[in-house]
Order: structure tokens, then sequence, then C-alpha cells
């Protein structure tokens, strides 16, 4: 732990009212300020307790804080390190080992994740039973998609127009099987904008499910980074905003290495609506008569900053318009794993969001993060209702520039 | 003696609403002012008034002392809870009970943010006036204990002018409701701003306030902290009474800059953000002679926000200032001390003397027009003595306010960390006088102990025993 | 003897005559001090003697409300009638109670500043004003006394002097006494000075006013009533953002027309006061108050009525229907407070049970009661009682002129 990042607190409580979990509840030690004072009482000599491992395992790791605080606290960098020591520390029930281990063990291999695909959809019908064995089985079939088929990417896609970067393409995990459907559109929207888009198939998992969990993710971290240099590319853009959050970490992750420090400083990482800005629009646009909600990802707005950049590339079609959805910086419970090992505030959360989207009217919810989208639509889906078809804003980009209706 | 009450108070509310356990406790142990801690005994999460006044009435069956709490963002320490007592914490309060346009006043718990009730009117043209600098988190409970003004108080007033009705419970844990339509005395107006010494306020109706038809900020940079303090009598002198008028100094500046990326002009010694507001025809006129006189009093860039996201970036430096100073200093002092305005030049020059004095940095956010300043007093708490020398600047600066005929608190409150200055600028027949109302509210000392004022005065019954029957009380014989 | 003691303060004395007399209750002596110090003196001795004391400004309102219980000495503030301090550049006053409210108004007119309270009662004093409470058409804009009050210094029945506030206009240390005097009909103590914040004198001012029919013939009877709820209109003012300073009716038992007067002040008040026009059908624009505004309606009784805003035009209509021959009604529209003229008490019980289901308040200010309660009902009344109790425990200061008998 570092005391020097605890002082920066000043307990001006700006923080309070954008951490989800204060909401829910109201309570000190479930706000950042309370979780950095227990932080400071574990420094301070206080043993690490039960109660206080609850209090950190029940934080998000949305990072709304981090945008809210004027004082400039590391709180991402803070409840990592603490992740890390209530691993290292704390003693966890039996049963909460056992679910955190199949999730490790699962998530963040592609390979591993398609293979399970099908006894997970089996599972979705025994939810009930699974619930009972423990509430983490149960919200892992509640949250799980209809499956997808599943899409080979090239390893190049050709610019179309004249040529204007050479881009690497993070394909995910979850994203990667869940969603295919993002990266083709991913892709397509990149090349109709001039870039040469490069696939690598060894790229594997970027490590962010277990960096936000406190487990070791400096071997995902290196093998991404070695696949991208081997591929050639000026950047390497990212749809998934959990990903990409933690792909920007990877120089401070890797400080301790000064070999890898040095290639993870080199190593230009962009999301995907970040770089599309930042490029500058080319191809043509043709309209979409769509009212759309957009939902900010935590990872996206919080941790990366990203709030602008995806509505004005939504502002740029024709005919498309937005619609805010009220309480946007509070996190909707998906938040990486949050939702498989915190069921329960997880789904009011959801449900809290889910109703936010409905106020809104809109036809389509647009979400540029995996976990968003299955925990949003699982919280209408348990509401009875249709859920609202949520598309990523590639998809509605490429929607748009294709010229057709948008597949959610 | 705490446990048996916490069993006790198990039996008057949920168990997740009592709170025992010491490591949770201490995330209690201090509000927005950290300088002052003490762990509570008990820490409650009451849902409502009849759970509160429950509360109290156990805390009076135990004689323990309560305190109450809302978002924990006080800078007095008004909230500092007591080792021997409960704390009250009104954070799960937090629904609007009521929004009523018609009669332009809306109903909250307690725990509303501030911020809240604008955000559920704002579509309707609406607003609530107050604006604390913390207001998207401060609590309308904690804004009635302080009286709570903000950066708009210029114009529109304090909490205290836009509160109509409370309901609160006594100290006696009686639910009792105050309204300004109501014959009687106003004890409406004296229970806001006395720091939760009076009571617990469980129900707010707020006055909701119309709009105004046109908003405009201008910031301006001046060379110097004068040339900003001349432009501010001016604008006072030709009859305006802008919304706001901020002024912050290069070192606030220099904070702002660090930790929102304000980009005010840059080699600013002072900015002034003056914010006029009001039907179109009369803010264009105003502006006009605001924006001449600033460059007459030698302002050398002047912006004005054309849209609704350039005003947020130029209240961003403002609003941030006190947090930020975190950026460019280990530790320092939120002070807060009112002079009337046209004394502001000699007391900065008196801080100015007291910097020098002391070697100590102070940097400059001010409400300008109403003079008060808020002084931040900085320091490094691993240097040996600077923390005693910024106390001391910090008291200083406290007198300089005194001896001008201003006060030690505009707008945080005197809370534990101010009552040994309340001597200094009442005396001993004022406060004595003071206590006369808290005796009637609280005879037996136990509404948030300790606050306010330096010591405590022994209620005792009704000094003199009335002769006579009292004149509604029915003759039964 | 009392007198030997009062007198031996060194404050003018005088036997009281029939003309002193508070709500018909004659005191024994009248003292004129002419300081704080010798107020408090004065109350020394009073509290010493157990003499009942009653504070008088400009003795206008002096026969209003219920008799004290008793009274031997009338504190006269005449003789504090000092501006103590004016400092233009931080619009902030400090004066004696016994100031009256239009000596004041010649004063700050020349630093081009005002004390933006109108009190609808020519020679009330400072002290007056407080105690009463009392406030006129711009409280729709600028709040009552309380709102304007920074500080104040009253001296206690046993004598003791005690300030709250200050003379900054933001100021939070400590209790605010002056928000429990103001409007305390003297019951608490002797308010002897004032701190006020000012306002700037508008450049413009400008009056919308209107005239609207009231006759309605229902089958045979003709009656007098208003044949469209003001309700509306006076919203749609009231959420105008020409921002009106003042929103006033006026209606006479005797005319079938009841006027809306609403004022314009400050920068571009003629403009401004146009879009007023553009709401009002009918209206006229002046740079004149109508002869009404500010004023009393003509009484023998005078109520007044306090409703949410938002149903004063409900309120209107209940007052119309009531059967109260001879009435004047007059007051802030905007604000939902107005003052009710009427030939006798008789109808005040029927007027409240009208205005109860609205949330409203009637109080009889002056005048026979007509057995009525002078007072509406009080929340906190137990309360109030031990706040007397603490701050005059042998009731001595206007005892019974008070709400619930305080």
């Amino acid at each position: 732990m570092d005391a020097e990042l605890i002082k920066d607190c000043v307990h001006c409580g700006f923080c309070l009212p954008t951490c989800p979990t204060y909401v829910l509840w109201g309570e000190e030690m479930d706000s950042p300020r309370g979780r950095i004072h227990l932080m400071d009482q574990h420094v301070q000599g206080t043993p690490l307790t039960p109660e206080m491992a609850g209090h950190f395992d029940a934080c998000l790791g949305c990072m709304a804080c981090v945008t809210a605080c004027p004082s400039g606290v590391r709180y991402d960098r803070l409840i990592e390190l603490t992740r890390a020591e209530v691993e290292r520390e704390h003693v966890r029930q039996p049963q909460e080992r056992a679910i955190r281990g199949i999730v490790f063990a699962l998530f963040p291999y592609p390979r591993r994740l398609r293979l399970l695909k099908l006894p997970i959809r089996l599972g979705s019908r025994m939810k009930t039973f699974l619930t009972r064995v423990h509430p983490s089985l149960g919200a892992m079939a509640e949250l799980t998609p209809p499956p997808a088929r599943r899409v080979r990417l090239p390893r190049r896609v050709a610019a179309r127009g004249p040529h204007r970067a050479t881009v690497g393409l993070l394909t995910g995990c979850v994203q990667g099987e869940f969603f295919p459907g993002v990266n083709t559109a991913t892709a397509r929207v990149l090349a109709m904008e001039g870039c040469d888009v490069v696939i690598p198939k060894d790229q594997g998992c970027c490590g962010a499910l277990s960096l936000h969990s406190g487990y070791d993710g400096r071997k995902f971290a290196k093998r991404v980074i070695a696949a991208f240099e081997r591929a050639g590319v000026d950047t390497v853009v990212v749809n998934a905003a959990g990903c990409g959050a933690a792909m920007k970490e990877y120089a401070e992750l890797l400080a301790d290495e000064p070999e890898w420090a040095a290639r993870a400083a080199a190593f230009k990482v962009r999301d995907l609506a970040e770089f599309l800005v930042e490029l500058g629009p080319v191809a043509k646009r043709h309209p979409l008569e769509l009212t759309v909600a957009y939902h900010d990802a935590c990872h996206l707005a919080h941790a990366q900053g990203v709030r602008a950049q995806p509505r004005e590339l939504l502002r740029g079609i024709p005919g498309l318009s937005i619609r805010e959805v009220a309480e946007s910086s509070i996190c909707c419970g998906s938040a990486g794993t949050y939702n498989l090992f915190q069921p329960e505030p997880a789904r009011e959360l959801g449900d809290r969001k889910a109703a936010r989207v409905r106020d809104t009217g809109a036809d389509l919810l647009v979400s540029a993060n995996p976990g968003c989208t299955l925990q949003i639509t699982a919280a209408m889906r348990r509401a009875g209702e249709q859920p609202i078809p949520v598309a990523h804003t590639a998809q509605v980009l490429d929607a748009s520039l294709l010229g057709r209706r948008v597949v959610a | 003696m705490i446990a048996t009450l916490a069993q006790r108070l198990k039996a008057v509310l949920p168990d997740q609403a009592v709170i025992t356990d010491p490591v949770r406790l201490r995330t209690y142990e201090c509000d927005g002012l950290t300088y002052h801690r003490a762990t509570p005994g008990v820490v409650v999460l009451p849902e409502s008034a009849e759970e509160i006044a429950a509360v109290v009435r156990l805390c009076q069956e135990f004689q323990v002392p309560f305190v109450a709490r809302g978002s924990g963002t006080g800078l007095s320490g008004g909230a500092l809870p007591r080792s021997d007592g409960v704390l009250i914490v009104t954070s799960r309060m937090r629904r609007i009970l009521d929004i009523d346009l018609p009669n332009r006043r809306a109903v909250v718990e307690p725990g509303v943010t501030n911020l809240a009730i604008t955000e559920a009117v704002r579509d309707a043209g609406y607003y609530y006036a107050p604006d604390p600098s913390s207001q998207q988190i401060c609590s309308i409970g904690g804004n009635v204990a302080e009286n709570s003004g903000g950066a708009h108080c210029l114009k529109y007033g304090f909490t205290v002018n836009h509160v109509l009705a409370l309901e609160l419970v006594t100290p006696d844990g009686d639910i009792v409701e105050l309204t300004e339509l109501d014959d009687g005395y106003d004890l409406l107006g004296a229970f806001i701003g006395s720091e939760g010494t009076l009571g617990i306020a469980t129900k707010i109706t707020v006055r909701l306030s119309r709009a105004p038809e046109t908003v405009t900020t201008l910031l301006a940079a001046f060379a110097t902290i004068e040339g900003g303090g001349t432009a501010v009598s001016s604008i006072i002198g030709a009859g305006i009474v802008p919304a706001a008028i901020e002024m912050m100094d290069a070192l606030a500046i220099e904070a702002a800059e660090a930790a929102v990326r304000c980009e005010y002009p840059a080699g600013a010694g002072a900015v002034l953000i003056v914010e006029l507001d009001g039907p179109t025809a009369e803010v264009a006129r105003q502006f006009a002679a605001v924006e001449r006189i600033c460059r007459e009093a030698g302002s050398f860039e002047i912006r004005v926000a054309a849209s609704a996201e350039e005003r947020a970036a130029i209240w961003r430096g403002r609003k941030s200032a006190f947090a930020a100073v975190g950026r460019i200093s280990p530790a320092y002092i939120v002070q807060d001390g009112v002079v009337p305005r046209t004394a502001l030049p000699e007391v900065l020059a008196g801080i100015d003397r007291l910097q020098e004095e002391f070697g100590i940095r102070v940097a400059n956010v001010f409400h300008a027009g109403d003079g008060n300043l808020h002084p931040l007093v900085l320091f490094d708490d691993a240097e040996p003595g600077q923390g005693e020398r910024a106390e001391t600047v910090s008291g200083r600066i406290l007198d300089l306010c005194i001896e001008h005929g201003g006060s030690i608190t505009g707008e945080h409150g005197v809370g534990v960390d101010k009552s040994r200055y309340m001597p200094r600028m009442f005396t001993d027949d004022d406060l004595a006088t003071m206590q006369l109302v808290r005796c009637a509210f609280d005879p037996g000392y136990l509404s948030n102990p300790g606050k306010i004022f330096p010591t405590p005065r022994l209620c005792g019954e009704v000094p003199r025993v009335r002769k006579g029957p009292h004149p509604h009380e029915a003759e039964l014989f | 003897m009392a007198d030997e003691a009062l007198a031996s303060t060194g404050v003018t004395l005088r036997p009281a005559g029939a003309q002193d007399a508070v709500a018909g209750v004659r005191p024994r002596w009248v003292a004129l001090p002419e300081s704080t110090e010798e107020v408090a003196a004065l109350l020394r001795v009073a509290a010493e003697r157990d003499l009942a004391v009653v504070p008088v400004g400009g003795g206008t309102k002096l026969d209003w409300g219920p008799p004290p219980e008793r009274c031997d000495l009338l504190v006269d503030l005449c003789c504090l009638s000092e501006v103590v301090e004016h400092v233009a550049g931080d619009l902030v006053l400090r004066v004696q109670a016994g100031i009256t409210l239009e000596t004041l108004r010649d004063r700050l007119a020349i630093a081009g500043q005002e004390l933006a309270l109108d009190v609808p009662v020519p020679g009330t004093t400072v002290g007056g004003l407080l105690a009463t409470a009392l406030a006129g058409p711009r409280r729709f804009r600028y709040g009552t006394a309380r709102d304007l009050l920074i500080g104040i210094t009253v001296v206690l029945a046993d004598g003791t002097v005690a300030r709250s506030g200050g003379k900054v206009v933001k100021n939070v240390a400590g209790y605010d006494l002056g928000k429990l005097f103001t409007g305390s009909y003297g019951t608490l103590g002797v308010i002897t000075e004032a701190n006020f914040r000012l306002h700037p004198l508008p450049p413009e001012r400008r009056w919308v006013t209107a005239e609207y029919g009231t006759d309605v013939r229902r089958g045979r009877e003709l009656r007098r009533e208003f044949p469209v709820d003001p309700g509306p209109l006076l919203q749609e003012l009231a959420a105008s953002q020409a921002e009106p300073t003042a929103i006033e009716l006026d209606w006479a038992d005797s005319g079938d027309v009841y006027t809306l007067s609403v004022l314009v002040e400050g920068a571009a008040a003629e403009e401004r006061a146009e879009a007023v026009r553009a709401i009002m059908t009918g209206a006229e624009l002046g740079d004149k108050p109508p002869a009404w505004w500010g004023r009393l309606p003509e009484h023998v009784t005078l109520a007044e009525i306090r409703v949410p805003p938002g149903v004063a035009g409900q309120a209107v209509r209940e007052v119309a229907g009531a059967d109260l021959p001879g009435r004047r009604l007059r007051g802030s529209a905007g604000a939902g407070v107005f003052h009710l003229g009427l030939r006798d008490g008789a109808g005040v019980t029927g007027i409240r049970a009208r205005l109860a289901p609205l949330g409203g308040r009637v109080t009889v200010l002056a005048g026979p009661d007509g057995g009525a309660d002078r007072w509406g009902p009080i929340g906190a009344l137990g309360l109030m009682r031990r706040v007397k109790e603490r701050f005059d425990p042998d009731r001595r200061m206007s005892p019974g002129r008070f709400a619930g008998g305080i």
C-alpha cells in the first residue's frame, strides 16, 4: 500500500454521489472516501478484517470517483494495490475461492470461453438451481447471451480509398466470443476510414479482468505487446472499454522491468471512438433515422476520459438523435467481474440503469463495452420486458457507412 | 452503556442500520474537516423521522449525546462525533417527496443532495438557489444546519431565505413542524444555522426559484489583486448586484490549473469571475457596464462564456479550488472569514504581512461581492513546526476579520473548530443569550454538544417560577 | 418606590396619559431612553421591581393585537433614532430602533441606496417594523424584514444587553437572535439597534396596472366574485422572466372591479414592463404606482391572510365567496400574503374555515376579533413557550400580547 497516495485524499466527499455502492447503501465505508479511510486504517496497522475486505470487494472499480475527485487521488491505483493486498492477506471462504478460480481460469482465455459457451447456455435453464448452489453461478447463467456464430476475422483488412494509417485491432475475450459482430463492424469502419487493419491471431487476453481484481496481469500484458509489435502497427485500436483502460496502464504495470517498461511506453493504444475522432471522418455517412441513448461505460468515460468522442461520432450521422441517460456517471453494475462476484448489488444497479435507459424512450442503446451490454440487457429481461436493442458505437457507424440498418 | 444502548437501538432500527464494528465506526470519525477526529460510539442510519425520534428518545433515556451528520462535507467539524454518543447519519433519507411547481416549492428528506433538487426541476425552468461549492454532494439537512450560502448568495441569499418549512425531531424526541406561514416566533429562522444543536431536520420544504432568462459569466484577469478589488468596488458602486463576484489570487489559480486545467489567462495575479443573471435586457445593460469597469480597473484579458459548457469551464477552476490546493501543498487549512467589502484591501495586505512574518504561503479564494474570504493556509506537515505556524496564521486571519468588523465564519459554520474564537466576536452576555435558545430546545445538552459555544451553559430549571397559572392553561376547578 | 428607582437611572421619565394606552391598557410611566445602556438600566430596575414593560416606537401599531396582561412601563424609543453607521461601499446600515423608515429612506437616498422594505404603515420605526414583521409589496422579491436584517442589539428582561449577527451580510457565527426577535411583538426583550443589508436604488421603476371585472349575476342574485380564477394570471406573472419586484392586488367590496398592479424595477425596466404588459390584457404602463400601493386597506378589524403562492387566486375567490360586507382585500398576490380590512371581526372565523383547506392562515392584526382567536394555528407552540420562559421567566415583557397567549 502506498501511504502517500492515501494522503492525497482531503476527505471532501465529492466522490460520494458518483459511487454506485454509496448510491445504493448510503454508507461511508462503501464510498471511495470511506474505502480510502479503511486503507489508511490498514496502513496504520489495523489488520485486514473480513468486514474491511467486504467493503473493498464491494467496490466496482468503475472509477467514477477518479473523474469526480478534485484532488487527483489515484483511487484506481489504490484499489488495485488494495485488491492485491486482499488476495494476499485475506482468506476467503472456500466456496468463494472456487468461484473466483473458475472465473479467472475461464474468461481471460477465448478458447476456454468458447468451449464453455454451450454448457453456460445450458446452465441458464438451470438458473434457479445454480443460484441456490452459489449466487455467482446464477448470475453467470443469467448474463450469458444467446450463442452467436463464431466469425473468423482475416489477419489483415486493407484500407478502402487512400491509406491513412495502419492499426492493430484487439479482439478481446468476451467481445470476441459473445459479440463477434462488433469486431467485424470495427474492422470495416476502420477500413472504410482508410486504415489498414491488422488482427494478430496470437494476441490473447489483455489482462484487464485479472488486473482489475487484484491478480497479476503482467504476463498477459507482455504477450499483447509482443503480438502487436510483431504486427508492425502505428496504433492499437480497442473497442472494449475495459481492455482499453487496462492497456493504457501497461507502462505503469511493467514499470519495474526496464526492458518491458520501455516497450510498454512505446505501445500506443486508442479507444475506437477516440481514434476515429483524432483521425477525422472521411467516409460518407448515410442517414439513420434513429433515436439512440448513449451509455457511458465506466472504463471508457471514467478510466479513459472518453465521453465526448463517441457522442461526436454519433452526432455526425445524419438523421440520428441522441438522448442522454440520467445518472450517466453511475455504473450499470457490470464492472468486469463484479456482476459475477457481487451479484446482488450488481443486479440492483443493473435494474436502476435499465430504468434510466427505458426512461429515455430511445429505439436503440449504444454501449461501447460488452460487459455493460450483457448487464443492461439482463436487467431488462429480468423486469419482464423486451430488452431494448443494444449496439456498439462501431455497429452504428458501420451501418451508416454502409447505408444499412443497424444490426445489434 | 453504549453497548446496551446499541442493543436497544437494534430493537427500533433494522439490524444493518446500526453500526458497531470498530473498523466501520472509524470511517465516520471526521467530516470534511479532518483535523478533529473522534470515533463515534454507535452509528445509526435511520430512514424516517420516526426512526430518528426513536433514536433521540433512547439517547435521552440513556443521557447519551447525539450528533447528526449528512454527507459529512462540513468544514468546521460540525458533525464531529462523540465517542460516548450516537452519530445519526441521514444519508439514507434521500427521497424527494414532492415537487410543487405552482407553489414554487419542493419537499425533500434531509439526505437529498443540494444539486439533486435543482436537477429534479431544471427541465421545468426552476432551480434551488443556494449553491455551496460542494453542492453535488452536500445534503440539504447539512445546509439547514449550517445555513449554507454559496457563490450566488450575494444576490439570492442563504439557506434561511429559501427554506419555507421544516419538520424536525426535537432533542426531546418529538416531531414538530415549523412553517413560515404559522404565527409565533420565527423558530424556523432560529433553527436554520444552529448546527445541529437544536434538533435534527427530517423534512425540508424549499423554495424553488425560476431560472433566470439569461446568465452571463465573465472572467477578467488582472495583473494584481488590487486591480480586481478596484473593479469589485466600482461594480457595487455602480448599483449593480451581480449574481456572483468571485476572486482568486495567483496561488489559487496555480492550484486550480494543476487540478482541473481551467486555463485561466497566463500571468494573472488575480482573476475575477462576475456572473450576471436575470432578464435579458437588464443583464445586457449591466454587462456592458461591468465589462467597461473591469477594463478601466486594468483587466488585461476578459473572457465571456458563450455557452453552458464555457460557463462551466470558467466555474470549474473556482469550484474545485479548495481540494485543488492539495496539488500544490501537502497540507492546508481552509479558512472562512468575512470582512466588510471596503476593508478587503487592508485585510489582504494584513494577510500578506502574516505570510512574510511566519513564512507560510496563503492562497486566497473569495466571494468578493460579500467580503467572504477563503484563505487557504498551506503547509507541509512533514516539516516540524509548520503545522503550528499555519494554525497561528489561520487564527490571526480571523483576528483581522474581527478587527475590521467582520465575522469568523461566513458559511462554514463555527462547529468545533471555531468555538474558541466566539468570545473574540461576542461578549459573554451575547453568548449566554444565544444559549437561552439552546436551553429552550435542549435543556439536557445532548444535541451536538461541544459545538458553536466555547463553554456549555448549564440550563437547569427555568430560572424563576412563573407567578400564577399560564393564561392559556385550562382552569380545572 | 418604583418611580424613584426608575428616576435614579437618569432616564427621562414621565407619567403615562390616556394616549399612551397599549390596546386599552394604560401604563404608569413612560421612559424615554437615549441609548441601549439606558434601556438596560431601565430594565434592570423593572426586573427588581417586577414591572411589566412594553416597548414602543412610532406608536402606530400600539393598539394592534391583544392587550397586555399588565403594563407598568412604556419604553418609548423615539430618542434612539440615530443612523449609527452607513458605509455605502458595503451596502450595510446600522441604526437605532427608534428611527422612522421615512427618515431612513431620505437619508439613504442621498447615497443612492435603500432598505428594500416598504412598510404599509406611515410613521413606523425600525423597531416597530421588526417587532411586527409587517411587510409591503416588494416582499415578493426581497422577502421581509428577517431576510434583510443582518444584526441586532436587544435588551433582555433582566437588563442584559445582547448582540447577534454583525455588520457583514454573510455571517453564520452563532444563533441568529435577529430572526427570533423579528415578529416577536416585544415579548422577548427590547430591540435597540438593527443592522441591515441595503440595495442600490433602482434606476427606473414602472408599474403595469390593469382592472378586471368581477360582477356576476347568478339567477336573481348579484354576487361579487371572481368570474375567472386570477390564479393562472398570477402564476404567469410570478414566473415571468421579466422578474417583477411586486405583484399587488386591490379589491374593494363596493367596486365591481379588482386591480392588479405589477412593479418592475431596475435596469431596462421599461422593456421588461412591456413584457409584463403583454401578459396582462388591457394593462397600462406608468412610472407612478396606483394610489393604494403599499398601504393597508381601510379597516376597523385588520386581518392578514397567508397562503401558499400557488393558491393565491383560489384564496381570493374564497374571500369573494364569503359574506363579508364592506371588506377590502389588498396585498401581495405574488407572495400569497393579503391584508383584509373588515368592518368588524365577525367574519374572521368563517374566512379562516374557508382558507384552511388551502393551507391558509388568518391572523387578526388589529381591531375587534369578533370572538375568534386572533392567531392562527401554531405548530410548535410548546417550543415557543419554552423560548419565552427562558428569555422572560417572569412574564414581564409585553405579557399576553403574542400568539398562544405568550
